[in-house]
């Protein structure tokens, strides 16, 4: 780690710091989850949407459309998967 | 400044460049990985112009690709938020 970041004295933080520093690690752990996620959705919907050789550096119209589909249906059946598995606990 | 404040900006400033370094690896990574399946199918003795043309369009292709999702995803999350499924689940 940086080493100007070891030698902080952290107990120099006012109560309100510390309070602002928990809300953006918090936001930052959200946003972070959220790329990751982006990460691995774009692996899968790249293999299933992006299928004929690469002519230019822009997406084509019918690749955008299958990118879009392709993320909503991937959490649809994330979404049915839990329903499922959630009532298969329940009978 | 105060030195709170100095110690809270550092600390900040230190976890943005840790997650932002992280996101770009791994952006990386899946790009290369994306990109030398597509563009490189028989590895020759050494990497063609063709190929190298491709690669760098595969590149800019991959991050408008990931934006394109970036977007759906987050519109997505937006949907289910006010929806209030994420509490069913």
């Amino acid at each position: 780690m940086d080493p100007s970041v070891s030698n902080l004295d952290l107990e120099q933080l006012s109560d309100k710091d510390k309070a602002e520093l928990r809300q953006f690690v918090s936001n930052e752990n959200q946003r972070t989850r959220v790329r990751e996620q982006t990460h691995v959705l774009t692996d899968i919907c790249w293999k299933k949407c992006v299928t004929s050789s690469v002519k230019n550096g822009a997406l084509e119209k019918g690749e955008q459309t299958c990118l879009a589909n392709c993320v909503d249906r991937f959490l649809d059946v994330n979404f049915m998967t839990l329903k499922h598995l959630g009532s298969m606990r329940q009978g | 400044m105060s030195s709170s404040e100095s110690v809270k900006q550092t600390v900040i400033k230190q976890i943005l460049l840790e997650s932002n370094t992280a996101n770009a690896r791994q952006l990386i990574e899946k790009m290369n990985e994306n990109c030398f399946e597509k563009c490189v199918p028989k590895p020759g003795a050494s990497i063609s112009s063709s190929e190298q043309t491709c690669i760098a369009q595969c590149t800019d292709k991959y991050m408008a690709a990931w934006n394109q999702v970036h977007q759906a995803y987050m519109a997505r999350i937006r949907q289910e938020v006010s929806n209030n499924s994420f509490s069913t689940v």
